[in-house]
């Protein structure tokens, strides 16, 4: 092996699929002992670089290099055997085994030892008798990585790895990065988010409609620069969301660089307040108090008393939590992954009945009501699982859009009135800026961005509409469709619609929300007030189950704060 | 030689009236998401039924009815052991066809004495007139018995009643592949599914009927010899969709009419080997189709809120 070579070589690589162009000319070198991020939107040609470079796909030309020698895999296997490590974004494990099962199923020899040296190395600790499907997405990612590092890796290729994981997950991985890097091997880390750049990359690619847009150290690459690389047009036109989501304002570093001059103001509704937004940007005069105004009036769009429930193992999923939120009023639920936010999302939805307590929609009692009886009493849920749970990705966009309201569209007793049904998915289309060939087309032809508006859509377009219950509104969208979502969001909140968001992504509950609690072991701990100069630091506290003002693990064992 | 091919079709299409009729029921069934392996179970139960019926009350009508009556009860536990017990399609079907087995052939030796009914009331071909005599097409479609008519409009109303252009259609479609957004969006899931396998139930009985009713006038010991699973197989090569089915059902119903024209075709074969020819046929087909197919992917899912 030279070592002087770099760890990976791509030179003139193209691919196509069908008539679109997914790469293009693309050249990229990766350093050995560097962690090299590659950047861009959804659609730019980062999954098909993965693909490539895994060997999944087969480019149309070009040509890779890996620490000096040819490189062409032609199955995932080559790439293995050559020392690439990948981790996409879809998890490759099986859910009936236990994390110690799957890692038994890639047939390495000591297998006890390379898990002992991963934990020690990386500090990446697993109960190996949990099955993975009861483990939370979080947990399930970071099997993945460690069953990716068991290989002990001279590349390791991560495909949006953080979409999952919230802040405290990310910080341990962008380490994990690090050290891999540290320890000469080489690490390409594909993301949509700026903060993660600029805190664990050496240096970047960007990625623009499947060619390079630009690239170098990131010494010289400040997000400044990144930004008008990855969407054509400068930073500063960029709302605070936006920037938020792609980690400009992300990460605590430099929060004044990145939610500049941004603020936003709601068109009417019940609680007109301006308010005070984004992080660092605070005036303690233009702050709301969301509490004030909703508990003044008689009932709130959605109540929860004294709710408990339990995962099918019996163990405590929620215990006893409380939640009000007022009509216009959008609440936000932070916190990593695992802490009772999906299974609050089910209770929501109706698939899973609390063991204890109430859940009130409009002063109405909601707790064993069906699904279906839900979305006619007004409350609407988009799912974390978009595509199990929120659509039927076989049948047409129009289809997925009117499911529950097939009625409306009956001509002559039962034959559907297709092209009246077109017509008014035509311009929900539309009105939502969902890009799709036309209402015809297979809900899973569509991107995910795309999809994940269409259930947005639906949910919407109750009538009435009380509450509306969204979990990851905006994972793994492009920045389009995130401020499309939010400004969807913020729309349905301005009506006087109540909207609770559960999100892993701080930075979007921070410009999105009144009002933020933090879910901590089946607990909801707070609120917090983001307009609060030190929001951030608290809600990371409180994300530790601490009432300490800065996070760190030594925080762990202080008392919970719990709300109310 | 156009005998033969006559012959050929006309029996082919014969043969495939109560393929049609339960694979018109299956394929819904299956669209819904349950897999009814114990449509062989079902058709057998209705031609002992049939067969019992007829005999007993003299009456060909009320054979029918007594089949309607036997599928549906049939199908009844079918769908409270998959549908609302959630237990596996394929065991519980599987189970159910032996089942229904043993119990014909025990019934049979209680009712027939020695194990077979024969001259059965039942059924007799009426051609249609003038378009009867249309060649090779004459004889196939329209000189069929009044449960032969029945079951293309059955079968038509099915298909038409429940394809995607219709509202139940994409209710049964979305209850198929995804079960749990179905629920979400208000459908009714399981009663949908449970219909599904009752409609199934009542079809196949009706098959069971012309099989008992119309073709032989009499029943014997597994009269259907495998017939149920070869409409199962019809679903799979028909690739869940109606007019495929429609084709693969017509396609083995002239490979099972093969074996009778096998003779005049110059194949001496013998009798045992002729009546596996259909299902090595069969099986030819639905390898040959191996990954142009994608089964609904609820298919054999039992669906339970919140799981």
């Amino acid at each position: 092996m030279n070592t002087a070579a770099p760890a990976l070589e791509i030179s003139g690589l193209t691919k196509s699929f069908g008539t679109t162009r997914a790469l293009e000319e693309v050249d990229l070198v990766v350093e050995s002992g560097t962690v090299h991020c590659v950047l861009g939107e959804n659609g730019a040609g980062k999954s098909t670089l993965c693909h490539v470079v895994g060997g999944s796909v087969a480019p149309d030309a070009g040509g890779l290099r890996l620490y000096g020698s040819p490189y062409a895999p032609r199955r995932p296997a080559d790439a293995l055997a050559a020392g690439i490590a990948m981790v996409h974004q879809h998890f490759s494990l099986v859910p009936t085994l236990t994390v110690g099962e799957n890692m038994r199923l890639l047939r390495l020899r000591d297998l006890p030892r390379r898990v002992a040296r991963v934990r020690e190395e990386y500090g990446l600790e697993l109960d190996l008798d949990a099955r993975v499907s009861e483990l939370p997405v979080g947990v399930r990612q970071r099997t993945e990585i460690v069953k990716a590092l068991l290989r002990e890796p001279r590349l390791l290729v991560l495909d949006e790895p953080t979409g999952v994981l919230g802040p405290a997950g990310t910080d341990a991985l962008l380490a994990t990065c690090r050290r891999i890097a540290e320890s000469g091997h080489a690490v390409v880390l594909v993301t949509h988010k700026l903060g993660e750049v600029a805190r664990a990359g050496d240096a970047a690619t960007v990625l623009r409609g499947g060619r390079v847009s630009g690239g170098g150290p990131l010494a010289e690459l400040p997000p400044e620069r990144l930004v008008p690389l990855m969407i054509g047009r400068p930073a500063g036109s960029l709302d605070a969301g936006l920037a938020g989501t792609i980690g400009l304002a992300a990460d605590g570093d430099s929060p004044e660089a990145g939610a500049s001059g941004s603020g936003k103001t709601r068109a009417g509704g019940p609680e007109p307040a301006g308010r005070a937004l984004a992080v660092g940007t605070a005036e303690p005069g233009g702050r709301a108090e969301p509490g004030g105004k909703a508990a003044a009036r008689v009932t709130q769009a959605l109540r929860l008393r004294d709710v408990s429930v339990r995962r099918a193992d019996g163990t405590s999923a929620l215990d006893e939590v409380s939640l009000d939120v007022g009509y216009g009023e959008i609440v936000g639920i932070a916190g990593v992954e695992g802490n009772g936010q999906s299974e609050l999302m089910a209770l929501l939805g109706g698939s899973l009945a609390p063991v204890a307590g109430r859940v009130e929609l409009d002063g109405r009692d909601l707790t064993r009501a069906a699904p279906r009886e839900r979305s006619r009493a007004g409350l609407g849920v988009v799912p974390e699982d978009r595509l199990h749970e929120g659509c039927v990705p076989q049948l047409r966009v129009a289809d997925n859009l009117f499911l529950g309201r097939l009625d409306r569209f009956r001509r002559h007793g039962v034959l559907l009135d297709r092209r009246a049904m077109d017509r008014a998915a035509d311009s929900v289309l539309t009105g939502h800026g969902i890009r799709a060939d036309g209402p015809g087309a297979l809900m899973s032809s569509l991107s995910g961005g795309n999809q994940q508006k269409v259930v947005l859509a639906r949910e919407l377009a109750l009538d009435p509409l009380i509450c509306l219950a969204a979990a990851q509104p905006t994972r793994g969208l492009d920045i389009g469709a995130v401020g499309a979502v939010h400004s969807r969001i913020r729309d349905a909140a301005a009506a006087g619609t109540g909207v609770l968001v559960v999100s892993s992504e701080l930075s979007e509950l921070l410009v999105l929300c009144d009002r933020i609690t933090v879910a901590y072991r089946g607990k909801l701990l707070g609120p917090v007030d983001p307009a609060e100069p030190d929001a951030r630091e608290r809600i990371g506290a409180l994300m530790l189950g601490a009432r300490a003002s800065r996070p760190g693990p030594e925080n762990t064992g202080h008392t919970p704060e719990a709300l109310r | 030689m156009s005998a033969v091919v006559e012959e050929l079709v006309s029996g082919g299409v014969r043969l495939a009236v109560p393929l049609l009729l339960a694979s018109s029921g299956e394929l819904l069934s299956e669209r819904a998401g349950v897999l009814n392996l114990s449509v062989e179970g079902m058709m057998l139960t209705g031609a002992f039924a049939g067969a019992t019926g007829a005999l007993a009350s003299g009456n060909a009508g009320v054979g029918v009815l007594a089949a309607l009556a036997a599928g549906l009860l049939f199908a009844a536990l079918q769908a409270l052991l998959s549908v609302v017990l959630r237990a596996d399609q394929i065991v519980t079907g599987i189970t159910a066809n032996v089942l229904a087995l043993g119990a014909t052939t025990y019934g049979s030796r209680v009712f027939f004495g020695d194990g077979a009914a024969d001259s059965v009331p039942g059924f007799d071909p009426i051609p249609v007139p003038g378009l009867h005599s249309v060649p090779v097409l004459g004889p196939a479609l329209f000189e069929q018995t009044a449960l032969g008519y029945a079951a293309f409009a059955v079968a038509a109303v099915l298909a038409l009643g429940f394809s995607r252009r219709t509202s139940w259609g994409l209710a049964v479609d979305a209850i198929g592949e995804d079960a749990t957004t179905a629920d979400r969006c208000g459908l009714p899931v399981r009663a949908v599914r449970f219909a599904a396998v009752l409609l199934t139930g009542a079809v196949s009985g009706l098959a069971g009927a012309q099989l008992a009713l119309s073709e032989v006038h009499a029943f014997s010991d597994n009269i259907t010899g495998g017939i149920g699973y070869l409409a199962v197989v019809a679903v799979i090569a028909g690739r869940w969709r109606a007019w495929p089915t429609l084709v693969a059902c017509l396609f083995f119903g002239v490979a099972q009419s093969l074996q009778f024209a096998a003779p005049a075709l110059g194949l001496h074969l013998s009798a045992p080997l002729l009546t596996t020819l259909p299902y090595v046929i069969a099986l030819l087909a639905v390898s040959g189709l191996v990954g142009r197919s994608r089964a609904p992917s609820g298919l054999t899912v039992p669906f339970l809120r919140g799981a």
